[in-house]
């Protein structure tokens, strides 16, 4: 019962980081809510939906053209939109709504709004301690993990990580010291939408496909980035598990509406007492 | 100012058109501008203070299920139901503000999300006393002293009555030393403060007066429609509230009121294609957002008001 718990809870913890992680990316280097996280999550899917269900690409390729395409219409709008309205936090708002409820319609008006779903490409279980794991999910959690190890070494080593986190440090400085915060800009945009799209798709095969597909997870990056605190990318990690961990007890020895309610609170109680949630900085 | 006056006889002149010639209809479309128009400037009001409230609906959800269950179950006048659910909403904000009001900026929004989750989780779950997702049947129709109100035009009036009412309160407030401390809470905070306005103080009178006016607007939706789900109230109705700002301006008072005028009707106008209308919407809203950031009402102004922008 409790290796289930706790399975359970890490394999949709992992989805939870990789959503977090693109969004408090975005909110830490050019201060936007990007309110259409989820939608872009939503495309990723419908790549997948299109490629692998009805165009019979394998599903590894069928993931990562729905990272890919999420991650160019990211770079796209960034340059077209986005990159207007850096640092007024309310038009960001507004535009990141905006671009949401747009991406929304447009998989309506495409798709219609039935719910469609994916044949599995895994099936069956294996069985960890006392815990039976569903392969399919099991593919996602390594995936995802394999996602978040590639997005730690290119923060940590790669030339543009590096100035992506001077950019979040200080924008300033860092364009003194010769970092173009343009293209760090475009480039930690279309990152997140990687990250968003390829979660959209991994998970393509385990929930159904629809244009309002992306809301829920959408919720729970905002509720995973509060708690581990906004523009915190270790935050959104560890937010992302602990999370993971909480519904699946909550959900275990309560019923769903209870540990929605529970975790709302919870959130209202963090942001009153640790605005910056548990590993944010202060607000410059 | 002299635009503003006449922009203002224009929309009067135009409501009254509606009144004579309109049917049910249009009415109806009327009266949702009408009830639509407050909650924008609640909204309005917060966002001059440069805190974006997602808790609007929710305060409107709290009039509306208090005004329905007061008259209801325990037979209140509506009138007096109407003002005690207001109050309600009103006090909510005036305890919540001196703790949600010290967050600024993303952090606001957040909380103010969460807190209206909750409201309407509350709304959804508890079954006995709010009827669920299945809603409140059976809302009396409202009534002032003995008169009721059952046909359309009447709930306009009253709506059309009550947006007069904020729209002259807001007005009043902007122009007064009030509006000047409020401007100045916005602009620069550290400033303001030293020069001895209390700032948590200031935003909480704005905060409960924004739930206030949120809850006579759901009391007069909720008399006026006569049935109450918790969907009206949920984060949905709260895009649409910033979009109406966005789209008429939240520098002036007369912003959200033309913003109201121009998106309320848009549903009703692309009833054929239900599935264009998230789109114009979506449009409209990132149009407004690039190219005519100070909304609709920047039409009106004289340029030389632009300096602003």
């Amino acid at each position: 019962m409790f290796e289930q718990i706790l399975v359970n809870g890490l394999l949709a913890g992992l989805i939870y980081v990789i959503m977090a992680l693109g969004f408090t990316l975005i909110f830490g280097i050019m201060r936007i809510v990007n309110f259409a996280h989820g939608e872009f999550y939503m495309l990723g899917a419908v790549v997948v939906l299109v490629l692998f269900g009805q165009m019979g690409w394998p599903f590894f390729m069928a993931v990562i053209a729905g990272g890919v395409v999420s991650g160019l219409l990211g770079l796209v709008l960034e340059r077209l939109l986005f990159r207007r309205i850096v640092g007024d936090e309310m038009a960001g708002m507004i535009m990141s709504l905006a671009i949401g409820i747009i991406l929304q319609s447009v998989a309506l008006i495409v798709f219609g709004p039935a719910e469609q779903t994916v044949t599995r490409p895994f099936s069956g279980t294996w069985s960890l301690g006392g815990a039976m794991v569903p392969w399919d999910r099991t593919i996602v959690a390594l995936c995802a993990l394999a996602i978040i190890v590639v997005f730690y070494i290119f923060l940590k080593f790669s030339r543009l990580g590096l100035a992506m986190q001077a950019v979040a440090q200080d924008p300033d400085t860092s364009s003194l010291m010769g970092v173009e915060s343009g293209s760090v800009y475009a480039a930690s945009f279309s990152i997140a939408c990687v990250l968003a799209g390829l979660g959209g798709a991994l998970m393509a095969p385990i929930y159904t496909i629809g244009p309002y597909m992306g809301e829920l997870p959408m919720l729970k990056a905002f509720v995973v980035v509060i708690l581990g605190g906004l523009g915190s990318l270790p935050g959104a990690v560890a937010g992302g598990l602990l999370i993971g961990l909480s519904e699946s007890v909550l959900a275990t020895h309560l019923d769903a509406t209870a540990a929605l309610i529970a975790s709302f609170v919870i959130v209202l109680l963090v942001v009153i007492t640790r605005p910056t949630g548990l590993m944010g900085r202060s607000v410059r | 100012m002299k635009r503003t006056v006449l922009t203002c006889v224009a929309l009067l002149a135009l409501l009254s058109s509606l009144w004579l010639f309109g049917n049910n209809y249009v009415l109806h479309i009327a009266t949702m501008v009408v009830i639509m128009a407050p909650m924008a400037l609640s909204l309005n009001i917060m966002m001059k203070l440069g805190q974006l409230s997602i808790a609007q609906p929710a305060f409107m959800g709290i009039g509306a299920y208090g005004a329905a269950l007061l008259t209801m179950r325990l037979g209140v006048p509506p009138l007096l139901s109407m003002l005690a659910g207001a109050t309600i909403a009103a006090a909510m904000a005036a305890i919540s503000g001196p703790v949600f009001l010290r967050i600024k900026g993303v952090y606001f929004v957040l909380l103010t999300y969460a807190f209206s989750q909750v409201v309407n989780l509350v709304f959804q779950e508890w079954v006995s006393l709010f009827g669920g997702n299945s809603g409140l049947y059976g809302i009396p129709k409202f009534s002032l002293f003995g008169f009721r109100l059952t046909q359309v035009h009447h709930y306009f009036a009253l709506g059309l009555v009550f947006t007069a009412l904020t729209y002259t309160a807001m007005r009043a407030i902007e122009r007064s030393d009030i509006g000047a401390i409020f401007e100045s809470l916005n602009e620069n905070e550290m400033l303001s403060r030293s020069l001895g306005s209390n700032a948590l103080a200031w935003r909480t009178a704005a905060y409960t007066f924004s739930a206030f006016v949120a809850g006579v607007a759901g009391a007069i939706y909720a008399f006026y429609i006569g049935f109450l789900s918790p969907d009206p109230f949920g984060f949905r109705a709260s895009v649409d509230l910033i979009v109406i700002n966005a789209v008429g301006g939240v520098n002036l008072v007369l912003g959200p009121m033309l913003g109201s005028l121009f998106i309320v009707p848009l549903p009703e106008l692309l009833r054929d294609a239900r599935e264009y209308q998230l789109l114009v919407y979506g449009v409209c809203l990132m149009v407004f957002v690039v190219f005519l950031k100070q909304g609709l009402v920047s039409l009106f102004q004289s340029p030389k008001k632009g300096v602003r922008a």
